[in-house]
């Protein structure tokens, strides 16, 4: 039996505890929260026998197995040090951590300890984002040639985004990257996880929305657009935005022979062939193939449904999983390493580029006033 | 009655005073001669709400804005000092978050009372709550639920993030008013309505999946006028030799669900509505949680026998401690209160 805690009982760390609890050989023995009232509210509801007010207090008592860590992302280096260097293992959540430098301490020391690290890139293990890995294994694509990457996030979500854009003292606004540093990990990894080597070039340009400056805010970037470049040889856009509908997290993945077009909003895979039909074939026959596709992917669904197996976090459950069963089987973790810190520094670029464009904009604008 | 635990001119805090019921309790304590009012406001709330208050307000009104969140505890010092009587409106909504729930109502509500044990000199803080808290699972169809109904002891099991922040808020209010001498009073409102509100109560009905399916039939919804409310609010905080007790507020004429909803396509605007009988509606309660809880929360417990306990199960309402204890009577009747409620939707968009 894993023995597991959480540390951080805020909304994700209910996730956590609800998927943890669906896993057969894992139990919470712990959770803790800086606020008391927090941790007894998650104990209370999810039957744990013990809480605690600081992480010290609850890795010298319970000696956990696995620890979760669902904190707001700054504290995630300290604390997860700590577990480590106590002998436990690490599930991170999102952003892994502030930078690239401290996701590589971080593992480093991780691996000094002989202990195992995941992140919470959980919408990589969702139903359809594990569909389309293992045709992509099977060699559909060719080689890869680009992808599209769309994380999109509505703002009129009345919990999280009234609770930023209300608060000037929001965690969220401490964070080199802000809104963006909490949002676009899920969508900068899928797209980590199919580039290959370790230098790619970065473009990357980032504005505060009409809708978020109509508003009167003018520090947070909720509109991103990149271009990743590697060698010349695999290259990948990607877009965030708070104001474009539909709010979508499509991805699309093109290699030197098809492609695949991955939407998890509505768990639904297709493949895009890269031969063609003769003459007017190519305006019937296509469209009748990506009706059956769309129509099996209802199928796959439904079947899922019935099998209750459609959760909104199966990915979580499912990278937990994954996770526990490295950690007691020791198979390797769901999420390589080398991925998290590509993950990190792609962060880091994107994050840099958009602090220099912005000195460079206030810059300009005292020349104004001048 | 007219006797009150503060003078004119001790000073009254109110939390979420810039929210539905707010303007109204600070409107009502001016309107009483208060003058000494401080307003706690969060920096995202409307502000023009407060200001014209203050415009009708005399110049020997001082209405007080403070900008604050009651998560931190140096802004709920700043808010409590030197306050006599304190009303707690501030909430959370949380949506379907337990967490963000308890974080709004319970360590909010914490760190109020903790500056309120520090200022020493309180009289008294009324905690505004809801009828939410109370579960009538045990009592017979058309019983009365009054301040002696059991609350709700797994609110968990509810699967309503609010219900749960409620009652833990609650029972911190009870424990610092054991543990500390805090003095304080419990008001529950059933549903508040007037204008400015454009949602139809859940005790109505559901719109959900494009249609609306009508649960209520003949039972009587608790509605309770904002102005009516308000003022019961205000009373609690400044009647003596009421401290400890919990009072619920509901008007005196309370129409039954398919009154109201036939009103309300008259008035508003028509659409269709399908009436789910009670047994039908129970039984879809019960299939839905025992679904839920097979597939592991495939379904979240959004329906299950708890909420129809408290939402569609046949009830009915009482104001009799509030009317004998505090001296309260509901000045506006069911249909000038219909009738200002029903404008205001029409002027803002209906909500079915």
């Amino acid at each position: 039996m894993l023995r597991v805690a959480i540390i951080g009982c805020g909304k994700i760390a209910d996730a956590h505890a609800a998927e943890i609890q669906r896993i057969d050989g894992s139990k919470i023995v712990a959770v803790c929260d800086s606020e008391p009232l927090m941790a007894m509210q998650l104990a209370d509801r999810f039957e744990v026998p013990h809480q605690f007010g600081n992480a010290h207090s609850l890795l010298e008592e319970v000696k956990p197995d696995v620890v979760h860590i669902t904190t707001p992302p700054e504290s995630h280096l300290s604390l997860a040090m700590e577990c480590i260097e106590a002998g436990a293992n690490v599930y991170v959540e999102k952003p892994f951590t502030l930078n690239f430098a401290d996701a590589g301490l971080l593992l480093q020391a991780a691996t000094r300890k002989g202990v195992k690290v995941t992140v919470g890139h959980d919408d990589q293990f969702r139903h359809v984002a594990r569909r389309m890995r293992d045709v992509v294994a099977t060699g559909y694509l060719g080689t890869p040639v680009h992808m599209e990457g769309f994380y999109c996030y509505n703002l009129d979500d009345p919990v999280y985004a009234k609770a930023l854009l209300g608060d000037n003292k929001h965690w969220v606004r401490r964070l080199p990257g802000k809104l963006l540093h909490n949002l676009i990990s899920h969508g900068v990894a899928r797209i980590a996880e199919f580039l290959t080597g370790d230098a790619q070039e970065v473009i990357a340009h980032g504005f505060v929305s009409p809708f978020l400056r109509s508003i009167g805010e003018t520090d947070i970037i909720d509109e991103l657009r990149v271009i990743v470049n590697q060698g010349d040889e695999l290259t990948a856009y990607f877009t965030f935005s708070s104001q474009m509908r539909p709010s979508m997290r499509e991805f699309r993945i093109y290699g030197t022979k098809n492609g695949l077009f991955m939407d998890p909003d509505h768990e639904t895979l297709i493949k895009l062939p890269g031969s063609r039909f003769k003459s007017y074939a190519e305006t019937f026959i296509p469209p009748l193939q990506f009706a059956r596709q769309y129509w099996s992917n209802v199928r796959t669904n439904f079947r899922t449904f019935l099998r209750s197996d459609l959760h909104m976090k199966a990915g979580m459950k499912f990278l937990i999983e994954s996770f526990y069963r490295s950690i007691t089987d020791g198979t390797p973790v769901p999420i390589p390493y080398r991925e998290i810190l590509l993950t990190a520094k792609l962060m880091d670029s994107i994050f840099a580029q958009l602090a220099e464009a912005q000195k460079l904009r206030v810059a300009e604008s005292d020349l104004v006033c001048v | 009655m007219n006797v009150y635990t503060i003078s004119p001119n001790e000073l009254i805090l109110i939390t979420g005073a810039s929210g539905f019921i707010g303007t109204r309790v600070v409107a009502h304590l001016v309107s009483l001669g208060f003058r000494n009012i401080r307003c706690f406001v969060r920096p995202s709330s409307r502000p023009d709400r407060i200001a014209q208050l203050r415009q009708r307000s005399g110049s020997d009104v001082n209405i007080e804005v403070i900008e604050g969140n009651l998560l931190s505890r140096d802004d709920c010092r700043r808010a409590a000092a030197g306050a006599k009587v304190v009303y707690h409106l501030a909430a959370g909504t949380g949506g379907k978050s337990f967490p963000e729930a308890v974080m709004n109502s319970v360590v909010t509500t914490r760190n109020l009372l903790d500056a309120i044990v520090g200022a020493q000199n309180i009289r008294r803080i009324v905690n505004v709550s809801s009828f939410t808290v109370y579960t009538n699972s045990n009592k017979r169809a058309g019983a009365v639920l009054d301040e002696s109904c059991p609350i709700e002891d797994h609110p968990q099991d509810r699967g309503d993030a609010y219900c749960y922040g409620k009652v833990k808020q609650d029972e911190l209010v009870e424990r610092y008013g054991k543990e500390h001498n805090i003095p304080y009073v419990i008001v529950r409102p059933g549903y508040v309505y007037g204008p400015g509100k454009q949602a139809i109560s859940g005790r109505v009905g559901i719109d959900t999946f494009g249609c609306f399916l009508h649960m209520g039939g003949s039972n009587t919804i608790p509605f309770t006028y904002v102005e009516n409310c308000a003022e019961a609010i205000v009373l609690s905080g400044l009647r003596p030799g009421i401290d400890g007790q919990v009072f619920n507020i509901v008007d005196d004429e309370l129409p039954s669900s398919r009154q109201f909803l036939r009103l309300y396509k008259k008035r508003v605007h028509r659409f269709r509505s399908y009436y789910v009988p009670h047994f039908l509606s129970y039984g879809l309660c019960w299939a839905w949680e025992a679904y839920s809880r097979r597939s592991q929360g495939q379904l979240p417990l959004a329906f299950n026998r708890k909420r129809w306990y408290v939402d569609w199960k046949s009830t009915t309402y009482s104001n009799q401690k509030l009317k004998q204890l505090v001296g309260w009577v509901p000045r506006v009747s069911l249909s000038d209160g219909l009738k200002q409620y029903f404008d205001g939707c029409k002027a803002g968009g209906s909500n079915a």
